[in-house]
């Protein structure tokens, strides 16, 4: 029985036959459907993603006049965690003249909209150079990061340290607070970026700490937008359902813990988001074409209910990639390749 | 109501976080002459599993999930009570935290959440801490199991460090090691020598209560 290359979702190499890759494909599929009360992919979407895992090439591309967006997130932290030594203006060429980027972002190592506020002075002037240099829109990007706030390095009782306690209306309160003080810090980094001259402000892995964290984006978001009428603002997420830690936050009348990106995303439309980025994590414990079949289900789902550009989280663990630091080209240009020709976004 | 209605209403209460109506389900259970071991295992736990299930869907929150793990305290102090003196069991032990040099401590906290859902004794260190306060905390309290999670790749070594400390003072057969943690999968936890490795708090919950052969 012929058998195809492929990965678990921790990288590690597996053979799969035919009707193995099917299971798998209609399983992942159907996780997503069944967790989002979503549609499944249809049947021409399974057997699309069964011919890419059946393809023996080593890496796949979409085909020609499928092309998306490349927008790239935390641009200027990535070669340096890689130990290669270049410089944010060398990254951000990098990108541009070797990567195709057609968006790119810069930000601080530390890549938190905390840490990133006291330092907007040394910021600037490396913005406005890359801006000399670059031709493609240019972010400014951190991350909205609300774990920042809480003792001891931040002003607010932790509630993580309260909520097995017992204490939940003190940890509400306190992620409350703490939403507060990151909406001030997002939309002075944000003001001061797009004043320089930056494109647009990323709010990256977003609700990473919960629904607070994504109540105090969608703030942001809103603040910024009434600011700033053409600014562009992109939210990529941190996970595909926002975690409950508070469990009673709303925005518009809607609750917000729970919400899975299709939801997701009306909410970032209303408050003034240009972009959306949904990300699906990856399971370890499952095949890459489990994980791509459900990460494309979920985001076909956000695409089919969104006006926004949907651009896409596809990197290591999300978005169907395996959880490794060097994530192997045969699962990124598969998952790339699955994620652009079925659920049809705009970017990567 | 009969054994089979006892059972689910048990397991009913706990997803309802309702901690009231579980203790009372729990007295009526003793009154009726039932197994209290069966009644946590099959009425109580099994609601446990379900609000865990349903925690990792999205669909209930961790403010909701700690009012269940109350209920299911209250419930399980009550059927324990009630065990014969030499089936009384100690409760599981776990000393638990985030690796040195690791800030990251939500999904360690919601492990706690969830191991002490399940009824077993947590000892939480909490974020940042030293390799050997893990093992001096064992030692003390007697432990069962040591887990420690690591969100970065540049903290996750402490793990494999842990283990190998372990070995060096001839302690590793007395703990079962967990590891967790955004970059740990059961790939490096089979290379480090890990007992366990939990993908979620869900999961992690699910393989301490394996290792303590209560699964």
């Amino acid at each position: 029985m012929e058998k195809f290359y492929t990965r678990m979702g921790d990288g590690s190499v597996i053979e799969l036959s035919e009707s193995e890759l099917k299971r798998d494909l209609e399983e992942g599929t159907r996780d997503a459907a069944e967790r989002a009360k979503i549609p499944p992919l249809s049947e021409d979407d399974l057997r699309r993603l069964l011919e890419i895992y059946e393809c023996p090439d080593k890496s796949v591309g979409v085909e020609r006049g499928k092309e998306v967006i490349l927008s790239y997130d935390s641009g200027t932290t990535k070669f340096n965690r890689a130990n290669v030594s270049v410089s944010k203006l060398q990254s951000l060429q990098i990108y541009e003249r070797m990567l195709g980027a057609d968006t790119m972002e810069m930000g601080h190592m530390d890549y938190s909209y905390k840490p990133a506020k006291s330092i907007m002075w040394i910021e600037q002037p490396t913005l406005e150079q890359a801006l000399l240099i670059t031709i493609p829109a240019l972010f400014y990007g951190a991350m909205p990061n609300l774990g920042l706030y809480t003792q001891p390095d931040g002003p607010c009782p932790n509630p993580m340290g309260l909520i097995p306690q017992g204490k939940i209306s003190e940890a509400r309160a306190a992620q409350e607070e703490m939403a507060e003080h990151a909406v001030k810090d997002m939309v002075y980094v944000g003001s001061v970026m797009y004043e320089s001259g930056a494109d647009g402000i990323n709010f990256d892995t977003t609700a990473a700490a919960g629904d607070a964290e994504f109540l105090a984006a969608l703030r942001a978001v809103e603040i910024l937008r009434k600011k700033y009428p053409q600014m562009c603002i992109e939210v990529g997420m941190a996970g595909e359902f926002i975690l409950g830690m508070h469990g009673e936050l709303t925005y518009e009348g809607v609750r917000l813990a729970g919400l899975y990106p299709h939801k997701q995303v009306e909410l970032m439309e209303k408050a003034g988001a240009t972009i959306f980025g949904p990300a699906i994590n990856t399971n370890t414990d499952k095949s890459c074409p489990w994980n791509v079949a459900r990460a494309a289900t979920f985001t076909k789902a956000c695409v089919e209910n969104s006006h926004l550009p949907i651009h896409a989280n596809v990197g290591m663990g999300v978005g169907g990639i395996p959880v490794t630091e060097t994530p192997p080209v045969d699962s990124v240009s598969r998952a790339s390749k699955a994620m652009v020709e079925i659920t049809r976004l705009d970017g990567l | 109501m009969d054994k089979e209605e006892i059972l689910k209403e048990a397991r009913k209460t706990i997803i309802d976080a309702d901690k009231g109506k579980a203790e009372e389900t729990a007295k009526r259970a003793i009154a009726e002459g039932m197994d209290p071991l069966e009644v946590i295992n099959k009425g109580f736990r099994a609601g446990i599993t379900e609000v865990g299930d349903l925690f990792g869907r999205g669909e209930l929150f961790l403010p909701e999930l700690i009012l269940s793990a109350e209920a299911m305290k209250g419930a399980a102090d009550i059927l324990t009570a009630a065990l014969p003196k030499d089936a009384e069991k100690r409760r599981g032990r776990v000393v638990i935290g985030t690796a040195q040099g690791d800030i990251h401590d939500i999904g360690k906290s919601m492990v706690v959440s969830f191991l002490q859902a399940n009824g077993l004794e947590v000892y939480d260190l909490g974020r940042d801490v030293e390799m050997q306060k893990f093992i001096d905390k064992a030692q003390e309290v007697s432990a069962d199991i040591i887990g420690m999670s690591a969100l970065l790749t540049t903290t996750m070594s402490g793990q494999k460090a842990l283990i190998q400390e372990l070995k060096k003072a001839g302690l590793r057969e007395k703990y079962k090691v967990m590891v967790g943690g955004a970059p740990a999968t059961q790939r490096w936890a089979d290379r480090i020598g890990a007992d366990a490795y939990g993908i979620d708090a869900a999961d992690a919950a699910k393989k301490a209560m394996e290792l303590l052969g209560e699964g």
